[in-house]
């Protein structure tokens, strides 16, 4: 078996740090020289993850949704206009940080950080290819949805700290929401843990990565999008509506409710709530990816492992930008209805079929 | 012609009328459009309720107050929504030191915000109406701006104390656990400045009064100031901004029935196709920007919509110089020919007509077709049309509940008449069903433009008139009063024009559909939730400069 991360001569996964530790020769101050190599892998994911989401806020989204709609969006800055990325910089954060008179301190003011720190803890276990990963912990999946999860809160804070009736209706939508569709989320992801027979990401990583079927040649991996679609199809659906993008936008609904829980964040505070949703956004794309892609795997050296994982996060957000052009928004109480009374009981459904299945073969 | 309506409404007849009104009525007057009774203050309601029950007047089209030397005046505008060419108009007169008139609000709703109107801008009070508020200027304006005794000169001067700001008060009742809402006047989904007071019950609307006037432009007061022959025909372009050029032919209607003035047959084409290519225009904003409402973002379906509204202005543009304001209507006639030439300027047009059909599709497949929207839209925002009828509806709203009124059709001006078309009607009553109408009188559209086109084609080149005879100054016999109403895209557009024996009108009112329109979100929305009423709202495509004129 061929994991995404190098294996150890003790059979342990090779992580990041550890790599880094060797690397650097840090490892040889003990445990304060382990925890630098640490927060310097730290560093170099987080930066990774937050370069993307920097080009992807200010303009992949553009670029996107321009294809969409016939147009051609952000041109006359740089190179395809990719320069707009720093002009966007310096604008969003030269801009007046306003807090309303009544906000709720310092809820108001930790909120941005959790949207935006849950997803980022999210990344720290999540196998990235070419030997990329922070932490495989055995129990790497509850981690996952557990810390994805925090981002609720942090919709909550924003939404009753803000002191604005439209920010206390969208948080109580983003809460309402994501309770609706969290069961699921985590009900069809514990089918796939069910196919594994394991909580380790880098594990079920490497189970994926044995045939399924030999096609001319060519063996098709057993990733869990071909094993069971329809999970796969339950997870995107679900994930969707966990991040809230369109058809299930609801808390936001600026149509509606002006902007949601962020109607009264401006500048630095606005930037972070948005980099938040952005990161919210890869993260499910990074779980899609792991959970029923394959991960980092694809054709060519296992080197180009992180290219792939990349690859793979950048299409589920290009899906999501494809939904976000072409559905009209479902009303909250029709989105909660179809999370509790068909999301639950197909995701039950599936995964109790799924037990059998297994318990057959086995 | 297929367009012919089948006249099943008995005609009344004016001494029918006569009888039924009795004795009291103090006079009669003569309006240029439809009988008048002159009535007394406290005889209103009496009347009313006889000609709506009896006579079948089911349509107060437009209530219009004015003042004279010697007395204050209440015009009710009366049709029928089965045959609009029924008219009557009951006149009021009170005295100028006590202008007291009883209210016709419990014959017909539409009353309400019409009387409202009256009050605010004449200044007239009406004794038993449920809401005696100023509608269009805030509560602390001091005087009526169409009184004559009204001084324009003196500041409106309203102490700090004294300025209420709407959104600023306390709603915190220990009461209740509903919750007020103010939505708007800045709102992504109010179209304009309208500021929507709300209470809701959770998600639940609970309570809804929109509250105009942002935009109130004194158009009416605009008008009075300008010549008829020239002046007057850019405001029209003013009011609905989407839609502008129908607009103009309300105007041009009013003052052409006003003075007895002739329009060629050839003008008339030109007018007929012109209206109709804005009408496509404004139907194409109007889908947009629901889909804007329903989708909740700049998505596609918006997008599509705005590069078929671009077709429409482009041929606009080169019919009229103007992508917007075309001032392009002239009494007697239009402002000139289609452009050489001739033949590029049909090409263009039937190019767009031609790829019309597939882009119908797609709106098909994004809109319409999607399981989403449906859900969305379908059984939201119902308006029955009793209720339709009692405020007012008109155009594609009522269309959308079923009434089957358009005056292209049932009041023929223009080169209607000639051309095949057909007047779209759904019985949904809901959102989906006002989508589908517009999207089908896009197509009607289409095929008037495209006879209209033949037509010019054919068209005698030494009969190509474009303009009566118009005497350069006009100044109609005073006294002389008439209403006259077209369908522009939002629905009957009416124009009220007393002369007064200068070149200048004495009282211009305006009857503005999507006035009436708005005045039903109540109806349409109490009981629903937040996202419905922002779509009803959508699909009632108000558009606020006509609103607040």
């Amino acid at each position: 078996m061929t994991g995404p991360v190098p294996l150890q001569s003790d059979g342990e996964t090779y992580l990041l740090p550890e790599r880094i530790a060797d690397l650097t020769g840090l490892g040889e101050f003990g445990i304060a020289g382990e925890s630098i190599a640490a927060l310097l892998g730290a560093a170099l994911v987080g930066t990774l993850m937050l370069t993307m989401t920097a080009v992807a806020g200010p303009w992949a989204k553009r670029k996107i949704t321009a294809a969409f709609t016939d147009r051609i969006a952000v041109n006359r800055i740089g190179p395809f206009g990719l320069f707009i990325i720093v002009a966007d910089a310096v604008r969003l954060i030269s801009k007046e940080l306003i807090v309303p008179e009544n906000a709720d301190r310092p809820a108001y003011d930790l909120a941005p950080i959790v949207v935006a720190g849950s997803a980022m803890l999210g990344f720290a276990v999540i196998p990235m290819g070419s030997g990329i990963q922070l932490a495989d912990p055995e129990v790497g999946v509850v981690y996952l949805f557990a810390v994805s999860g925090i981002a609720s809160i942090g919709l909550v804070m924003a939404g009753y700290a803000s002191a604005n009736k439209y920010s206390l209706m969208g948080g109580l939508r983003a809460v309402a929401q994501n309770v609706a569709y969290e069961i699921p989320l985590v009900v069809t992801g514990m089918s796939v843990v069910i196919f594994a027979g394991t909580l380790q990401l880098s594990e079920i990583v490497a189970v994926q990565a044995e045939p399924l079927i030999e096609l001319g040649g060519v063996a098709l991996p057993s990733w869990y999008a071909f094993v069971n679609p329809f999970a796969f199809g339950l997870f995107i659906a679900a994930n969707l509506a966990e991040v809230g993008r369109n058809p299930f936008d609801t808390p936001e609904a600026p149509t509606e409710i002006v902007a949601g829980y962020q109607t009264e964040y401006s500048s630095v505070y606005f930037v972070l709530i948005y980099l938040g949703e952005f990161l919210h956004i890869f993260l499910g794309g990074a779980i899609i990816a792991t959970l029923f892609l394959g991960g980092p795997a694809g054709p060519g050296p296992a080197a180009l492992g992180i290219v792939w994982y990349i690859v793979k996060i950048w299409a589920v957000f290009l899906l999501t930008q494809w939904f976000r052009s072409a559905l009209p928004r479902v009303r909250i109480d029709q989105l909660i209805e179809i999370g509790w009374k068909g999301m639950l009981v197909l995701s039950f459904a599936n995964l109790v079929l799924t037990a059998i299945l297994v318990g057959a073969i086995a | 012609m297929s367009t012919e309506l089948e006249r099943t409404v008995p005609v009344t007849e004016e001494a029918e009328l006569e009888r039924l009104v009795g004795d009291r009525a103090l006079s009669t007057d003569d309006h240029k459009n439809a009988p008048a009774f002159v009535v007394r203050p406290d005889a209103v309601q009496d009347v009313l309720f006889d000609l709506r029950d009896e006579a079948g007047f089911d349509h107060l089209s437009c209530v219009t107050a004015q003042q004279y030397e010697d007395r204050y005046e209440t015009i009710y505008h009366l049709k029928k929504y089965d045959d609009p060419t029924q008219e009557v108009s009951v006149v009021v007169p009170t005295s100028t030191d006590e202008p007291v008139s009883q209210t016709a609000e419990p014959v017909y709703r539409s009353a309400d915000w019409g009387e409202r109107e009256a009050f605010d801008l004449v200044g007239i009070d009406y004794e038993g109406h449920p809401d005696p508020r100023r509608i269009l200027l805030p509560e602390t304006w001091q005087g009526h701006p169409l009184d004559l005794s009204y001084d324009q000169d003196k500041p409106q001067l309203v102490t700090l104390a004294e300025h209420a700001n709407p959104l600023q008060e306390d709603h915190r009742d220990a009461e209740t656990d509903t919750m007020f809402l103010n939505i708007g006047p800045h709102h992504p989904a109010t179209h304009g400045v309208l500021h929507v007071k709300t209470v809701l019950d959770g998600e639940t609307v609970a309570d809804v009064e929109p509250d105009i006037g942002y935009l109130h432009r004194c158009e009416e007061q605009m008008c009075e100031q300008g010549t008829y022959r020239h002046q007057i025909m850019p405001y029209p372009d003013r009011w609905d901004y989407t839609a502008n050029m129908p607009n103009e032919w309300a105007y041009a209607r009013a003052a052409e029935d006003l003075a007895d003035l002739e329009v060629p047959d050839y003008a008339q084409v030109l007018r007929t196709m012109g209206c109709e290519l804005s009408r496509m225009a404004g139907h194409f904003l109007a889908l947009g920007t629901f889909a804007l409402d329903v989708f909740g973002d700049f998505t596609a379906i918006f997008q599509y919509a705005f590069r078929d509204r671009e077709l429409a202005q482009d041929i606009l543009e080169d019919l009229t110089g103007q992508r917007m304001m075309y001032n392009y209507f002239r009494l007697g006639g239009v402002a000139w020919d289609v452009p050489e030439p001739r033949e590029e300027f049909f090409e263009k047009t039937r190019d767009f007509l031609d790829g019309l059909p597939t882009k119908v599709e797609e709106y098909d497949d994004l809109l319409t077709g999607n399981e989403v929207f449906q859900i969305r839209c379908v059984d939201t925002g119902i308006l029955e049309p009793e209720i339709a009828k009692q405020y007012g509806c008109t155009g594609p709203v009522a269309r959308g509940s079923g009434i089957d009124y358009d005056l292209r059709r049932d009041d023929p001006y223009g080169y209607y008449p000639e051309l095949e078309w057909d007047v779209v009607t759904e019985d949904g009553k809901d959102n989906y069903s006002r989508v589908l109408v517009r999207m089908q009188e896009v197509e009607q559209s289409a095929k008037i433009v495209e006879q209209c086109i033949d037509l010019l084609e054919e068209w005698p080149e030494d009969d190509r008139e474009i303009q009566s005879n118009v005497p350069r100054t006009l100044k109609p016999d005073p006294g002389t009063e008439t209403y006259k109403a077209v369908e522009n895209a939002k629905g009957e557009l009416g124009i009220y024009i007393r002369a007064d024996g200068t070149d200048t009108p004495g009282r211009f009112k305006i009857r503005s559909p999507c006035f009436h329109n708005l005045s039903t979100l109540a109806e349409m929305s109490q009981g629903e939730y937040v996202p419905d009423l922002v779509a009803s709202l959508g699909s009632l495509d108000v558009i606020l400069g006509e609103v607040d004129r």
